[in-house]
């Protein structure tokens, strides 16, 4: 199926939720729930009851703005718009500052691991593989500040474009791109001792 | 062997980017879509009052109510005392003829 018959048919099913039909939500949320909640544990820090919940209000908050959705927009551009103002409200309310540390807590086990560990002996390819160096990835987005990390999510995972993530964070295409830059520059910074610098 | 920095182009570039795909996304837990229309019903059943109408306007009908009456009460005829007095003596007099008439 095709972007724009998916996104057809999703304003279809906007359409239906405007006029209450309890049906077309639970297709919605089938249809975009692990795009949400995926989006809100990277924000958040993890997965876990926190994300559980603001996942759901997202989708408490569609079926109440449904009748407001103009189909000018790309449904997922909207949704994610939703997401963003709900997360971002998240953060700044429990101040939940994801700060970069050394240790970083493992949301799918709850156990506290060391990262940063030499890595002597061993190939950076090997890291990759291993869990050691996805910890230091997640430590690291954490870090970023939350416009920077929703950017990067949405480009990497959610491969939008940046006219499309501007419009998700209110500002223009240009400094979406000019965010995405910061943020790869970070990203470079924090995850250092795995790259050289280029010859 | 190390992993030299790209330039990244409009994303992460090839080698961070990954990186950053090699961080599983978390995806939505069982039950959730169901767990979700269950909270959603919850939370409309609460927004309703009584007859299964919204709240607000079960509360605009009662302010609505309380205006009309303090309207009307606000603008009942005062009676001054002199007038009422005149009311009461007239009964009185009336209640005399009647007495009279009635051989009393």
């Amino acid at each position: 199926m095709g972007e724009e018959t998916e996104n057809e048919l999703d304003g279809k099913l906007v359409l239906r939720i405007a006029q209450g039909d309890e049906e077309a939500m639970r297709e919605l949320i089938v249809r975009h729930q692990d795009r949400v909640y995926g989006t809100v544990a990277r924000m958040i820090g993890g997965a876990g009851p926190d994300a559980e919940d603001l996942a759901q209000q997202i989708f408490i908050r569609i079926w109440k703005a449904a009748g407001k959705y103009r189909a000018e927009a790309k449904f997922t551009t909207w949704l994610m718009t939703v997401t963003r103002n709900l997360v971002f409200t998240f953060c700044e309310t429990r101040g939940r500052k994801l700060e970069v540390s050394d240790t970083v807590l493992d949301s799918e086990t709850e156990e506290v691991q060391e990262v940063r560990q030499p890595v002597e002996g061993r190939t950076p390819r090997e890291d990759l593989a291993g869990k050691e160096l996805i910890d230091a990835v997640k430590l690291a987005c954490a870090g970023l500040p939350p416009n920077q990390r929703l950017v990067v999510h949405l480009r990497e995972h959610e491969e939008m474009d940046f006219f499309e993530i501007g419009k998700v964070l209110g500002i223009s295409e240009l400094g979406a791109k000019s965010l995405m830059h910061r943020a790869r520059e970070n990203l470079k910074i924090k995850l250092s001792e795995f790259f050289t610098e280029p010859r | 062997m190390s992993m030299k920095r790209d330039q990244g182009g409009d994303g992460l570039g090839p080698e961070l980017g990954e990186l950053y795909a090699s961080v599983p996304v978390p995806k939505a837990p069982a039950w959730f879509a169901a767990k979700t229309m269950a909270r959603l019903r919850r939370e409309e059943e609460k927004s309703r009052g009584w007859f299964g109408l919204p709240r607000w306007i079960l509360i605009g009908a009662g302010a609505a109510l309380l205006a009309v009456g303090w309207l009307r009460w606000e603008s009942q005829p005062s009676v001054a005392d002199a007038e009422l007095f005149a009311a009461l003596d007239a009964m009185v007099e009336e209640e005399k003829d009647s007495r009279w008439w009635a051989g009393l």
